[in-house]
């Protein structure tokens, strides 16, 4: 809700907006910010912009943070986890399978998605990235890649419908690429060897 | 049926000499002929067949066989059956004696300590008292008998007879063995008494390597009493900082030397006793101790200092004689403060104004702390800036001195007639809370939260678009700050969009949440033993009520009728009866009359009613089963900015007819629930209140707002009791929702940095 005091506008979101109205203010710059979740915001407000503009989203602002975009993948993967729940069921994909050889023992694939969404919390605080947190960096990157894979290769409709809406996938690959957290070799699947291709087209043009 | 199996299996085992004839008679009928049934359950029939047998003679003579087997058979295994029964009650009521035996015990114990205490504590003050007088006036004081009190396995003070170091030395090293291990019962490892006493003894500046007890002991007792003579210094109980390093030094060494004054050591047992008190109460001086300095072990060491300082002060007022139990901790807090003023009348101040000008650097805080509580502001304040446990640690120590009653005259039947007490005083006592659990793993704003009604158990909703539940008894060390972090042990997935509003059942199996897709989803909640790491279960989710068109942002649900309220940017308001095959059962204001409803509540004393409060400033009462809107609640405030006049919250209070309302132009308003006029209304913020909560027994209030400050409001006076600034602000936001807990003391705030924290 926009709320225009003088010049001031309160980027609030009062009870009983509705949900179109939902964030429904003007874009701000990073620097007029004065709060800590900075990052958040701006990442936020540049996906609310249009998310298939991958770019800008991916742009990095000042203090970038890769774990703010982890952390914001995690939270727009709950909407295909949504999906997911009624169709992935435990007794049919007991393990984790992303494409033929690759296969993960310990759980059935949809608590292989629960429990990397859950484990995403423990990136390090919002403010600064550390040195130890790199490694775990890389492992989020490939649970992440994996479950769009499994999604990808066994539930290819659901992701289809939420990748056209969302542009997740595409995103993603993008940032893996951009912050090098993933080694090319690991990107295995056809998707993101075409996102990838893409990518790298795209940046030798520019 | 099992149970008379096993009687009568074991029956014929039994020794019980009167049901051996019974026994096989009535189990196996394999008695030779009825007669021999018959004679076997007549001579019994003195014994346990008394009853059965008086019946079976007032019949006529028309026995058979296989009915006197029969009836024989029946009798017996109600025996047995009763047998049982007596057994296990029986066996409760041993385990009850041990218990109350067990506490009595520890009772006694209790009143022991505390009567030496007393006692070490009176010679003190009349040694004290000699010495200043002394000083003062130049000559004795007559003060009578001032002979060292006498306990059990201890001796009277005596430095010029050999034999008394001897023997001391002996009962010393007995009681140090004592405390010892009191001290590793309580967790207190060799460790950190090892680390104590190296800190304290860096703290005044000693060498570690003296091996000689009484050297040391010299020292202090010289750099404390600026120089007077070692001997004096055997007459003189110092309840000083040196003493209490000697304390730990003793303590610690187990193979000291010898020459440690029997006066020590008789301090020893008093202090390690207090140790014993410090250490239960150690978890809430963490906290506490987290604001003194940066090093651990000497704030450790200090707040040690403060304790016994504490508990010095108040024990020196111990001349009065007047004690009580000391379970006695419940007792009126007022007339504890009535006591310390009466305090600082004593001659108690000189005690710690003869040491202030002596102590060295590190003991001078704690000697200030001393001096200042000669007044009646740092007892007070101090414990209290400290977590609940110091307080009533210190509380405890305090009232047990300063309470009615001789402490001789203690017996076991004393407990019950305080213990009521303690739960009720205990409330009354919830003066300040202090942030304890930190609930940090939503990656967006929490948007609500909700407390189990029984269990430590909380759940929040958030703009992540999940639920989580926490258990807080489930914490993980944190890395930052004092308080606990609490992860979570589940994570609620369905919402596809942010998470508003979040609704708990009253028997807590259940939970509601509403969100931004216009569904409420309704969940069978977890245990709070589940593994978070479990496999999933698809039938957490037992439903989604659909019916909203738009945002829903408001829930509330009533244990009495079991039905579900929401309110949602579609304008409606709808109750539900999650059960029923529709659950829908009725739509309010779907004409959208009074505006765009933001929250709703049953109504505390009538749930037949209940409250919304809208975006345009008025809350009205409906009736849940006519719909018809009894009473408009209307603040009467000139709209110049209708849209300040926005509410952001409306509870009822759960006794009183009184309704409260939270105001994005500040304010709180309350409203009488059958005339509808406003009886009070105050700015309560400098920001936006978002959010309120009414404690489960109706005397206090907490709001929340976007200034990042929560605040508690006693409901009768209409004062702020305590202001918490918690949460960072996202954009405009900072908190969400608070709540307290509806059985234990908890509350809770949620906010739009992703956190919730839990106070205590």
């Amino acid at each position: 809700m926009v709320t225009v005091e003088g010049t001031a506008v309160l980027r609030q979101n009062r009870l009983g907006t509705k949900a179109q109205d939902f964030c429904n203010w003007p874009d701000e710059s990073l620097r007029k910010w004065d709060s800590t979740l900075v990052v958040q915001q701006h990442i936020q407000q540049n996906v609310r912009a249009g998310c298939s503009n991958i770019d800008k989203i991916l742009e990095p602002p000042e203090g970038q943070d890769e774990t703010e975009h982890l952390k914001q993948f995690c939270l727009e993967l709950n909407g295909l986890e949504v999906k997911l729940q009624s169709e992935c069921h435990p007794d049919t994909y007991t393990q984790m399978t992303a494409r033929e050889q690759w296969i993960c023992l310990c759980c059935p694939a949809i608590d292989y998605n629960r429990h990397t969404f859950d484990g995403a919390q423990y990136f390090p605080g919002k403010i600064s990235i550390k040195e130890s947190s790199v490694a775990k960096l890389g492992s989020a990157c490939h649970r992440i890649y994996i479950i769009f894979s499994h999604a990808y290769f066994h539930h290819w409709q659901f992701f289809d419908e939420y990748e056209n809406v969302t542009f997740l996938c595409h995103r993603f690959t993008n940032f893996v690429l951009k912050y090098n957290l993933m080694s090319k070799d690991n990107l295995s699947a056809p998707i993101l060897e075409e996102e990838a291709q893409n990518s790298v087209s795209r940046e030798s043009e520019a | 049926m099992d149970e008379l199996a096993g009687g009568g299996g074991s029956g014929p085992g039994m020794a019980a000499p009167p049901r051996q004839q019974q026994g096989p008679g009535g189990n196996l009928g394999l008695s030779p002929g009825g007669n021999g049934a018959a004679g076997g359950g007549g001579p019994p029939a003195s014994e346990g067949a008394g009853p059965a047998a008086g019946p079976e003679l007032s019949r006529p003579q028309q026995y058979t066989i296989p009915g006197i087997l029969h009836y024989i058979q029946h009798e017996w295994a109600r025996f047995e059956m009763e047998r049982a029964h007596w057994e296990v009650e029986r066996a409760e009521l041993q385990a009850r004696i041990a218990f109350l035996q067990g506490e009595r015990k520890g009772q006694e114990n209790l009143k022991k300590d505390l009567v030496r205490r007393i006692k070490m504590l009176e010679y003190a003050l009349k040694q004290e008292r000699a010495k200043y007088h002394k000083l003062k006036y130049g000559t004795e004081l007559n003060q009578g008998d001032l002979k060292m009190p006498t306990f059990e396995s201890e001796e009277t003070k005596d430095t010029e007879a050999p034999t008394a170091p001897q023997n001391s030395q002996l009962m010393w090293k007995q009681g140090r063995q004592l405390l010892r291990q009191y001290l590793q019962e309580v967790g207190y490892t060799d460790t950190i008494l090892d680390v104590r006493s190296q800190r304290v003894r860096s703290l005044l500046g000693l060498s570690n390597s003296e091996p000689n007890g009484s050297v040391e002991t010299k020292n202090l007792e010289q750099i404390l009493n600026g120089g007077e003579s070692p001997k004096q210094k055997g007459q003189e109980i110092k309840r000083s900082s040196g003493d209490v390093l000697e304390t730990f030094n003793f303590l610690e060494n187990a193979d000291d030397s010898d020459e440690e004054e029997e006066n020590d050591m008789i301090e020893g047992i008093p202090e390690g006793k207090d140790k014993h008190r410090i250490n239960k109460h150690k978890i809430g001086n963490e906290g506490l101790a987290a604001d003194l300095t940066d090093d651990p072990d000497t704030e450790e060491a200090l707040k040690e200092f403060d304790f016994l300082v504490t508990a010095e002060d108040g024990e020196g007022a111990g001349e009065a004689r007047s004690s009580g139990d000391g379970t006695e901790w419940g007792a009126n807090r007022t007339k504890l403060y009535d006591m310390i003023a009466d305090l600082g009348d004593d001659e108690l101040p000189h005690i710690p104004s003869g040491i202030i000008n002596q102590s060295r650097s590190a003991s001078t805080r704690m000697t200030d702390h001393e001096g200042a509580r000669a007044e009646e502001a740092e007892p007070i304040t101090f414990p209290s800036g400290g977590g609940k446990s110091f307080i009533m640690g210190s509380d405890d120590v305090l009232l047990s001195v300063l309470g009615l009653g001789d402490l001789a005259d203690l017996t076991v039947t004393n407990d019950a007639d305080y213990s009521y007490d303690l739960p009720a005083n205990k409330d009354a006592f919830r003066k300040t809370w202090n942030p304890k659990y930190t609930l940090r793993s939503h990656f967006d704003g929490v948007r609500a939260l909700a407390f189990h009604p029984v269990e430590p158990v909380l759940v929040t909703a958030s703009e992540d678009h999940t639920l989580k539940l926490w258990n807080l008894q489930k914490t993980v060390p944190a890395k930052k700050s004092a308080s606990l972090d609490v992860e979570p042990i589940y994570t609620f997935r369905a919402h596809i969009g942010p998470v508003l509003s979040l609704a708990i059942s009253s028997n807590g199996e259940q939970c509601f949440s509403g969100g931004i897709d216009a569904t409420i989803q309704w969940w069978n909640m977890p245990s709070p033993t589940v593994d978070p790491y479990d496999t999933y279960e698809p039938n957490v989710l037992a439903g989604t009520l659909v019916g909203h068109t738009d945002a829903v942002w408001g829930l509330a649900y009533s244990g009495i009728k079991n039905q579900l309220l929401s309110c949602s940017a579609d304008g409606t308001v709808r109750l539900w009866n999650p059960q029923e095959k529709l659950p829908c059962i009725c739509t309010y204001n779907g004409d959208k009359k009074h505006g765009i409803p933001t929250s709703v509540d049953f109504i505390g004393c009538d749930p037949a009613h209940m409250v919304t409060s809208f975006n345009t400033g008025s809350a009205v009462i409906y009736d849940l089963e006519t719909s018809q809107s009894l009473v408009i609640l209307s603040s009467q405030v000139d709209s110049g900015l209708q849209s300040n006049n926005h509410i952001n919250r409306v509870v009822s209070h759960p006794t009183l007819p009184v309704t409260i309302t939270a105001h994005e132009d500040r304010h709180i308003k309350f409203f009488d629930n059958k005339t509808g006029k406003m009886i009070h209304s105050m700015v309560a913020h400098l920001d936006a209140v978002t959010s309120l909560a009414v404690d489960p027994n109706g005397i206090y209030l907490m709001s929340g707002s976007h200034d990042c400050s929560i605040r508690l409001w006693n409901l009768d006076s209409k004062t702020c009791v305590q202001e918490i600034t918690a949460h960072r602000k996202k954009l405009d936001e900072s908190i969400y929702d608070v709540a307290f807990h509806p059985s234990k003391a908890y509350i809770a705030s949620a906010g739009a940095d992703a956190l919730a924290k839990v106070f205590v």
